[in-house]
């Protein structure tokens, strides 16, 4: 039975092994956030329904270049404080309001995040989420994430930190949907729903021709004439992020595993 | 003191009634709805009889001024203010005495239950905003803010439930309306706690009453927090309801689109019949 608590409300009584967002007070398991837990298992957590990111080691973030100053660049990773890149460690010279993404490599004590290879990624757009519910956008080994690709036909990159970089395909539908499983992460049947909504099932073998690659600026209508050709050049990037999009996607799953077993079945 | 003269005043231990009808441990009535404003993360709007309060969360974010930050913790900034029409009486807009040590007795309260330690060098600021009020605002306000702190995301230890209670009219009595703060042997005392660990978040005192009155009181004031516990819990559940997803909800709230794996790929058509879709409508 699924069930939510409020901060301060009682989770266990029983002795449990801890998950995330508890806390323990004379021997009783409480919560720590506004969330959903499950009183079956042998686990005590909460998933949180609410609340801003916190950067952890292995992330894939999507950042936003802030400030520029002499030594580097100020990036905003949409948590409390900016990353900073040194011009050394970038290859392009960025400007304000460049997109950049790349992997969170260590986390200091004051919750100042590295990034490991930041990349400025060019083109599309970015779509705002609440962080903490990005785990249901990538689903159990990247279902969710699958769906969404082969549904609207786009290139995507989805940042732990709760922004979603589209590009080419069928963004305006992706936005809607994107919107729909914000709204909707807590629900049960999330994923089946979205197949139903595309029409595809998840994690089955791909049609033809959306396993070519795309060039990156197919736009929607020339979506399935460039598809035919694949433009490997331009696209090298793209698999690359993809690569390690799928690693993140991976660690995700782990975290909601029990939050998405239903879905997977 | 002011207002009535002792003779003209109601005596509730004969009247067994007050003022405005209400039993002696009777709250106001009161109703929470939190998500009401979009660009904070995290907030509530409260009405409590004929207060009526917005609270906003926004952090944890870079403290600023760099100096208020702590390396150890997160700061929590309040800001209290009364609407210059909350009252009979224009209030003046610029923060006064009183408003300064509301805020400042709010943050520590709140400082309490929030997990701050996780969150070193930034501020959680709290905005809490009385647009109409009549007595109690302060407990009001701190009941708005636990619940857009929850809202917001928050780890926190606790919720926090505050309430009035004291004495006025010459008996014990639960949430004071104006008229009865005004009474000339009133006793007002906000209380607030955290309501499964009983500790006590708030507590003031305004008046002369005796120990007794004032653990009856106390007493009093604990069981109507523990009823203004149960409103948040609901207020904020309310916001997420557990309900199953079909394929048709989805197909219904992406709406305008009727979409499959084809019409992904070639939205500019599927467009161009919805428009004729809609012509034809017309």
């Amino acid at each position: 039975m699924k069930k939510i608590v409020v901060p301060g409300e009682l989770v266990s009584s029983e002795r449990k092994k801890l998950g995330g967002n508890v806390y323990v007070a004379n021997g009783k398991v409480y919560s720590k956030v506004l969330g959903i837990t499950e009183e079956e298992g042998d686990i005590a957590s909460v998933v949180a329904l609410e609340g801003k990111y916190m950067p952890t080691v292995g992330d894939v973030v999507i950042g936003v270049v802030n400030r520029v100053v002499f030594a580097g660049f100020g990036i905003n990773l949409n948590s409390f404080s900016d990353c900073f890149i040194p011009k050394s460690g970038m290859r392009e010279e960025l400007k304000q309001g460049d997109v950049i993404m790349g992997k969170i490599e260590y986390v200091n004590e004051m919750r100042e995040a590295d990034l490991e290879f930041p990349r400025k990624v060019f083109g599309g757009e970015i779509i705002q989420v609440t962080a903490v519910r990005t785990p249901r956008l990538i689903g159990k080994n990247g279902s969710m994430l699958d769906l969404l690709k082969r549904g609207t036909g786009c290139e995507l990159i989805i940042g732990k930190n709760g922004r979603i970089w589209a590009r080419g395909g069928n963004i305006e539908l992706l936005k809607k949907v994107v919107k729909f499983i914000d709204k909707n992460s807590y629900k049960s049947n999330l994923t089946s729903s979205i197949e139903g909504l595309f029409g595809i099932e998840a994690n089955s073998p791909a049609p033809q021709m959306q396993q070519e690659r795309v060039a990156p600026n197919a736009n929607a209508k020339g979506f399935a004439k460039k598809a035919q050709a694949p433009v490997a050049e331009a696209t090298k990037a793209t698999e690359e992020f993809e690569t390690i999009e799928i690693e993140g996607a991976d660690e995700a799953s782990n975290q909601s595993q029990k939050d998405d077993s239903e879905d997977a079945a | 003191m002011s207002g009535k003269q002792r003779e003209d005043c109601p005596d509730y231990k004969k009247d067994k009634k007050r003022v405005d009808g209400r039993k002696m441990d009777q709250l106001r009535p009161l109703s929470i709805k939190v998500g009401v404003l979009p660009n904070a993360d995290g907030s509530a709007y409260l009405e409590w009889g004929q207060n009526k309060v917005y609270a906003a969360v926004h952090g944890p974010r870079e403290a600023l001024p760099k100096h208020t930050a702590s390396p150890y913790k997160a700061v929590v900034k309040v800001q209290y203010r009364m609407a210059t029409f909350s009252v009979p009486q224009r209030k003046q807009p610029r923060p006064n005495r009183r408003d300064m040590e509301i805020s400042k007795v709010l943050a520590e309260a709140l400082e309490r239950v929030i997990f701050t330690e996780q969150f070193p060098n930034t501020e959680i600021a709290v905005f809490v905003e009385v647009v109409d009020s009549n007595a109690g605002s302060r407990v009001a306000c701190l009941t708005a803010a636990a619940c857009a702190l929850a809202d917001a995301g928050l780890p926190m230890k606790d919720l926090i439930s505050a309430t009035g209670c004291g004495k006025g009219f010459n008996e014990i009595i639960l949430d004071l309306n104006k008229e009865e703060e005004d009474a000339p042997d009133a006793v007002d005392i906000p209380l607030a706690i955290l309501p499964n660990s009983n500790e006590i978040a708030l507590l003031q005192m305004d008046g002369l009453i005796t120990k007794e009155e004032f653990n009856r009181a106390i007493q009093m004031g604990i069981k109507g927090c523990k009823d203004i516990y149960e409103i948040q819990k609901k207020a904020l559940a309310e916001k997420f309801e557990l309900t199953e997803l079909t394929p048709a909800i989805a197909k219904a709230e992406v709406k305008g689109e009727k979409a499959s794996a084809t019409d992904a790929a070639k939205p500019s058509k599927t467009e161009k019949k919805e428009v004729k879709a809609k012509k034809v409508k017309k």
